[in-house]
């Protein structure tokens, strides 16, 4: 069963089209959305929550019309929104249980859901604090946790590694795959990063300008972007070189070396080429892709063919 | 089988909910409950606490004269119409205070999205507000006066007790209470920050009370007692205090209102106004 769908989804703003018949599906587990700022993204969003009105086209979000059934699905989905939403003078545990509230969840369980899903979230000690208070990271997490609150069947996250640093991005992301599979919520997560998305989602959409670019399941989707970053102190036209040697293909960006992932011997074949040149490694990371490589890949192959 | 654990606080799996769901009333309810303990500082810091509770006490104060003066002195102190017109700078600073603490927040940090996400939508989010703005609003005037009759019942004076004043103060307290508490809440809602907002309804009652009492004076001097009587009504405490004359009868608190229905019908004019304004208003600020 379809967790959501549109068809031929249109939306029109003065001056501005944000959705331009859009066909879209996502099944249960996690999906990306992944497109520019301004793609159409938080505009979907709203539209599927039965916010705003499409111009055009339909929508079915678990089986209901956002249109006529808006009020129904809100009580069984979670959205937490791209943009600050918290207020500062209240404290985390009194803003989540106030919120389970307003979802019609009774003052007894409201609490309980609370300190759970706070919890779960990871915030301790500081949720009897004023929300004004929190780091970035604290914020993002108090968003997530109202989003999850009510326990609804599907959440809408948008953008919610926005402003975190490296390592609260991998903890969100984390978080954001065990709420797809532990808990059993259907994510639609949205970033203008494809490549942070890749780890955590089963199937990914990519949008531009309010148009469908690509819809595919993860796998294939890994297959033609993955990448090795490689950085070395010194020596890297050597290393180029070897790898070349190996068989990899690499190429070059400033101190950077783009390995293509072939498959787990290309890992061998780094570790092997830096080894035995005797090279001080600073950098191995799996690829950040944003969404220019999507454009970029089917081009190349064009140029490749020809 | 060897699963990597991810922290001792993460081992304690998720648990579903699967309790009751009870709505859109409920949690219109609760936001109306939560709004109205909003009103009088409940809930939030102890700073917040001191000005409607100053005023809620200074509003008692006439209501502890007069049973005062009908136990020693037997003899009637505030009478029950006049309350509210008298009180009427106390009233204005209350609206005006608390209006803001009311819908600021969640405009000024956008919160609004994260109700209107739930089974909570505009109509709903702007009516609990404005109903608990009418009953703190209301409690402020009514407490007193509830007071006052019951301390006229217990001391037993001269005469029947006059419960078809207090009623009559009552029933136009509660009208006042809405048409005050709709303006409020939309001029305040319009300016997300808190202290313009509270610096705004008194801006507006200032001007009221001074264009209707400038009017008041100039009109009563070319002996225009028509155009005197309807310029009382530019203030909207003697607005209700023509519509308490008009329907129940009794003194005015002030001059001559004008006869007949008009005083009614622009009270329900004005209170249409100001509550189709706040719903605007709400639904302009759902659609950003």
């Amino acid at each position: 069963m379809h967790i959501l769908e549109t068809e031929e989804l249109t939306k029109h703003f003065p001056g501005v089209t944000a959705l331009d018949r859009l066909t879209v599906a996502a099944g249960s587990g996690v999906t990306g959305l992944v497109g520019a700022n301004g793609a159409g993204k938080s505009t979907l969003i709203k539209i599927l929550l039965g916010l705003q009105p499409p111009t055009s086209g339909r929508a079915r979000v678990l089986d209901l019309d956002p249109a006529t059934d808006g009020a129904r699905i809100r009580t069984l989905v979670g959205y937490m929104p791209e943009h600050d939403c918290l207020p500062p003078e209240v404290s985390a545990t009194e803003l989540v249980v106030h919120l389970a509230r307003m979802s019609g969840l009774p003052k007894v369980a409201a609490r309980e859901r609370a300190a759970d899903v706070l919890r779960h979230v990871g915030l301790l000690e500081e949720r009897y604090r004023p929300i004004g208070g929190y780091s970035t990271g604290m914020k993002q997490r108090v968003k997530l946790a109202q989003a999850l609150v009510h326990d609804p069947r599907l959440v809408f996250l948008d953008e919610p590694t926005n402003g975190l640093d490296p390592r609260g991005r991998e903890e969100m992301l984390t978080l954001i795959r065990r709420i797809g599979t532990e808990f059993g919520i259907s994510v639609l997560v949205t970033s203008h990063l494809l490549g942070e998305l890749e780890r955590i989602c089963d199937h990914v959409v990519v949008i531009d300008a309010g148009r469908l670019l690509r819809s595919s399941a993860i796998t294939e989707f890994t297959q033609a972007t993955q990448s090795l970053t490689v950085e070395v102190e010194e020596g890297a036209d050597a290393l180029v070189a070897r790898l070349t040697e190996l068989g990899q293909s690499v190429s070059v960006q400033g101190r950077l070396l783009t390995v293509k992932m072939l498959g787990p011997e290309t890992y061998d074949a780094v570790r092997d080429a830096v080894a035995g040149l005797e090279l001080c490694l600073i950098r191995l990371e799996q690829g950040r892709h944003r969404i220019e490589d999507v454009f970029r890949e089917p081009l190349g192959e064009e140029v490749a063919g020809v | 089988m060897s699963e990597p654990a991810s922290g001792v606080i993460h081992d304690i799996g998720y648990r579903h909910y699967d309790g009751p769901r009870l709505g859109s009333w409920y949690a219109t309810r609760a936001l109306f409950v939560y709004s109205l303990r909003a009103a009088f500082g409940f809930g939030r810091t102890a700073r917040a606490k001191i000005m409607p509770f100053g005023l809620a006490t200074v509003m008692l104060l006439p209501a502890v004269v007069s049973i005062a003066m009908m136990a020693l002195l037997k003899e009637r102190g505030m009478p029950y119409p006049g309350f509210f017109v008298y009180m009427q700078a106390i009233l204005s600073i209350f609206v005006a205070s608390q209006s803001p603490a009311l819908v600021a927040p969640d405009l000024r940090h956008r919160v609004l999205p994260l109700y209107l996400s739930r089974p909570v939508g505009v109509p709903q989010y702007a009516g609990a507000k404005l109903a608990a703005m009418t009953l703190a609003v209301f409690l402020v005037i009514g407490v007193p006066l509830t007071l006052v009759y019951a301390g006229e019942l217990l001391i037993d004076l001269e005469g029947p007790p006059q419960t078809g004043e207090y009623l009559a103060a009552l029933t136009t307290g509660l009208c006042l209470a809405l048409l005050l508490s709709a303006f409020g809440l939309t001029i305040a809602s319009l300016t997300p920050r808190r202290g313009l907002g509270v610096a705004s309804v008194i801006a507006v009652y200032l001007l009221l009370l001074a264009v209707s009492g400038v009017l008041v004076g100039t009109f009563e001097s070319i002996g225009s007692g028509t155009a005197a009587a309807w310029s009382y009504l530019i203030n909207p405490f003697f607005l209700l205090d023509a519509v308490r004359v008009a329907l129940f009868g009794g003194e005015s608190a002030s001059g001559q209102y004008p006869d007949g229905p008009g005083p009614v019908l622009l009270t329900a004019a004005l209170v249409a106004l100001g509550v189709a304004a706040l719903f605007l208003r709400y639904r302009k600020a759902a659609a950003k």
